[in-house]
C-alpha cells in the first residue's frame, strides 16, 4: 500500500473507531486530532437529527444520539452527498429491540424519509388528462402508469402528522402520535406549483390499487385490486374516479402498454 | 506551459475554452434562510452583492424547490460552484457518477469559479463528510495533480482548489502547503480558491507564517477568495464558518489584497447564519478594506 492509501486506512480507522494506530505517523503527536473524530460524529448526528426530527422528539435527545451512533456504525456513509446518509434507517430501526417495541419510531421515520425524499426528488411533468381520450378502448386492459418521482407510498399504524410538524418546527407537540385503529395507506408527493411536500392518507382499495400499479401492474391489475373491496358492479366507475384524483394531483406522469399507431388514423 | 504562462478561461490557448460568466467584486455563500430577500420580487439584483456561491451538492438532486430557487437566482447573479465531495487527495478512484453531477450541474449554470478542496474525504469507498488533511509529499502530489488534470478534461474546466483548514500535519511532509499548491497549479494547470481564515486557522494549528504562505502562492493562479470566521481554542483553532470574520483574519486580508489585488471575495457563513443584511454589512467592510489597500499602495502589489 502507499504512503497516502496507508495514511487514509488509518485515518479513516481513527474517526470510525478511535483506532489509535495514527498517532505516530502524525506531526507533533497530533495534539489536535480529535478535532477531527468530534467533528465527525457531531457532523452526521446533526444530519440525522435534521432528517429525523420526529423520531428525535420520540426518543429525546440523548437516546436519540446514542440510537442514531449505533446506526451510524451499521451503516457509515457511503454516498458523497450527505442527505442520503439516513436511507437505511427506517428498515434498521425496524429490526432493533427498541423499533420492533416501539413500531412508532419505524413509522416516524418511514414518514419522514418520505418528506425528505419528496422535497428534491426529480422534477417531471404530470400528464395532462386529455391524453386518457387518446387510449383506444382496446388498450385500456394492458394500461400501465409511471408515476411522479417524488411520489412515495406508506403504510403507516399511526397518526404523525402533528407531532412531526411539531417537532420539525421545535414546539413542544401536543399529543403523542396515536395509533389507528387500522394500518392505513398514505401518499406523500411534492406538488408541482407550489414544490410543497403534500402527504394524505389513501381508501383500502386506492392504496391496494396504487401499490399494483406501482409494482409494475396494468389497468386490469387495478380493477382486480378495487374488486378485492367493491362489487364487480361498481368496480369500473371506482376506477375511474381514482384516476382522476390520482391525474388531478399530478401524479401520473406517462403511460405504457400501448402505441399510439394503432389509432393513429 | 510553464507558471507564468497566463491564461484565462475562454483564452484561445484555453483547452478549456467555455465562455466564461464574467466574475469580479464581492460575493455571499447562497444560504437557504436568505432565499426571501435575495429573490424579493420588489427588488432587483442586490447592488451591494455582486455574486453567490453555491454548495455543489445540495443541487446534485434534480428537482423541488432547490433547483427553482437556484434557477432563479441565476438568473440575477452569476454563481459560482464550491463542492465539497470531490476527495480530490483520495486513494480511492474518482467517482464518475459524481463528476457527471457535477458536471450536469457546471453546464448548466456555467460557474465563473468551479472549486473544491484539497483533501479527501473518505476511503475504501466510504464518506466522512470532512476536508480530511493529505500527506504534503512528493507522492500525494503526483497523485493529486493526476487526478485534477483527469477531473478538468472531464468536467471540460479548469477547477480551482481551495487551502482547508487543518488540525494535524503528518510526520512524512516533505514540503510546505504553499509549495504544495504552487506545485499543483504547474502540474495540473488548475487555479486555486485562497481561503484568508483557513491560512489563519492553520498558522496557528502549526506554527508557520501566515504572511509567507500568502507569499508563497503564485498570484496568477488565485482566482477567488473566502473569508469566515473561527474558534479560538487558546492552543489552537477550530474553523467553524458560525462567526464573523476577526480582526486578525481582516489584516491578513489586506496582506492578501496588497499581493493579489482585486481577487473577487467571499464571506462564508455556515452557522449560526445571520439575517441577510448583516452579511451585507460585513461584505461591506471587505469593499471597503479592498478599496483602502489598493488606493494605499497600488505600485506595490505583485499583479
Ligand atoms: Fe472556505
Amino acid at each position: 500500500m502507499t504512503t497516502l492509501a496507508n495514511l487514509q486506512t488509518l485515518f479513516q480507522r481513527h474517526l470510525l473507531e478511535g483506532d489509535a494506530a495514527l498517532a505516530p505517523y502524525l506531526a507533533r503527536g497530533g495534539a489536535f486530532l480529535p478535532v477531527y473524530r468530534n467533528a465527525y460524529g457531531a457532523r452526521l448526528r446533526e444530519i440525522m437529527a435534521g432528517e429525523f426530527p420526529g423520531v428525535a422528539a420520540l426518543l429525546g435527545p440523548d437516546r436519540f444520539e446514542a440510537t442514531v451512533d449505533v446506526y451510524l456504525a451499521d451503516h457509515p456513509s457511503t454516498h458523497r452527498n450527505a442527505r442520503w446518509l439516513g436511507r437505511h434507517f427506517t428498515d434498521w430501526l425496524g429490526a432493533t429491540d427498541i423499533g420492533r417495541r416501539h413500531p412508532v419510531l419505524v413509522d416516524m421515520a418511514a414518514y419522514e424519509w418520505a418528506l425528505s425524499f419528496a422535497f428534491d426528488a426529480a422534477d417531471a411533468d404530470a400528464l395532462p388528462p386529455e391524453v386518457f381520450a387518446t387510449v383506444p378502448p382496446d388498450a385500456w386492459p394492458g394500461l400501465t402508469f409511471a408515476f411522479h418521482p417524488s411520489l412515495r407510498l406508506l403504510t403507516l399504524g399511526h397518526d404523525l402528522v402533528d407531532f412531526r410538524k411539531a417537532a420539525a418546527e421545535e414546539r413542544d407537540p401536543d399529543n403523542a402520535p396515536t395509533a389507528l385503529e387500522k394500518t392505513s395507506g398514505w401518499a406523500v408527493w411534492r406538488d408541482a406549483e407550489s414544490l410543497t411536500v403534500q402527504h394524505r392518507p389513501l381508501a383500502d382499495d386506492e392504496a391496494d390499487g396504487l401499490s399494483a400499479l406501482t409494482d409494475g401492474g396494468d389497468f386490469s391489475n387495478l380493477c382486480d385490486r378495487i374488486a378485492d373491496h367493491l362489487d364487480a358492479s361498481l368496480v369500473a366507475a371506482r376506477a375511474a374516479e381514482l384516476l382522476g384524483h390520482w391525474v388531478g394531483a399530478g401524479w401520473i406522469v406517462d403511460l405504457g402498454g400501448f402505441t399510439l399507431d394503432a389509432h393513429a388514423d | 506551459m510553464t507558471a507564468s504562462a497566463k491564461r484565462e478561461a475562454g483564452d484561445p490557448a484555453s483547452p478549456f475554452g467555455n465562455a466564461q460568466t464574467p466574475f469580479a467584486g464581492f460575493g455571499l455563500g447562497l444560504r437557504v434562510p436568505h432565499y426571501a430577500d435575495i429573490l424579493d420580487a420588489r427588488t432587483g439584483p442586490h447592488p451591494d452583492v455582486d455574486w453567490f456561491e453555491i454548495i455543489s451538492e445540495n443541487f446534485f438532486e434534480a428537482g423541488g424547490l432547490p433547483r427553482r430557487n437556484l434557477m432563479r437566482v441565476r438568473e440575477r447573479y452569476p454563481v459560482a460552484m464550491h463542492g465539497v465531495s470531490l476527495s480530490i487527495g483520495s486513494s480511492d478512484p474518482l467517482d464518475m457518477d459524481y463528476l457527471h453531477r457535477l458536471k450536469t450541474l457546471a453546464d448548466l449554470l456555467n460557474p465563473p469559479v468551479l472549486s473544491d478542496h484539497l483533501c479527501w474525504t473518505g476511503a475504501h469507498g466510504l464518506n466522512m463528510h470532512d476536508l480530511l488533511p493529505v500527506p504534503l509529499t512528493e507522492e500525494s502530489l503526483k497523485h493529486v495533480a493526476g487526478r485534477v488534470r483527469q477531473v478538468q478534461d472531464i468536467l471540460g474546466r479548469r477547477i480551482a482548489l481551495e487551502n482547508p483548514s487543518s488540525y494535524v500535519a503528518f510526520d512524512c511532509d516533505e514540503m510546505s502547503e504553499w509549495d504544495y499548491l504552487s506545485e499543483l497549479t504547474r502540474q495540473a494547470d488548475c487555479d486555486l480558491l485562497l481561503d484568508v481564515n483557513n491560512v489563519y486557522v492553520s498558522s496557528v494549528n502549526h506554527d508557520f507564517d501566515a504572511v509567507a504562505y500568502l507569499d508563497g502562492l503564485p498570484a496568477d493562479r488565485i482566482k477567488q477568495i473566502h473569508l469566515a470566521g473561527h474558534e479560538n481554542n487558546g492552543d489552537h483553532i477550530v474553523d467553524t464558518h458560525d462567526a464573523p470574520v476577526t480582526g486578525v483574519v481582516w489584516t491578513l486580508y489586506g496582506k492578501a489584497v496588497e499581493r493579489f489585488g482585486t481577487v473577487p471575495t467571499m464571506i462564508e457563513r455556515d452557522g449560526k447564519i445571520p439575517a441577510f443584511d448583516i452579511l451585507v454589512a460585513e461584505l461591506q467592510t471587505a469593499r471597503r478594506l479592498q478599496r483602502g489597500v489598493l488606493h494605499a499602495a497600488p505600485k506595490e502589489r505583485a499583479a
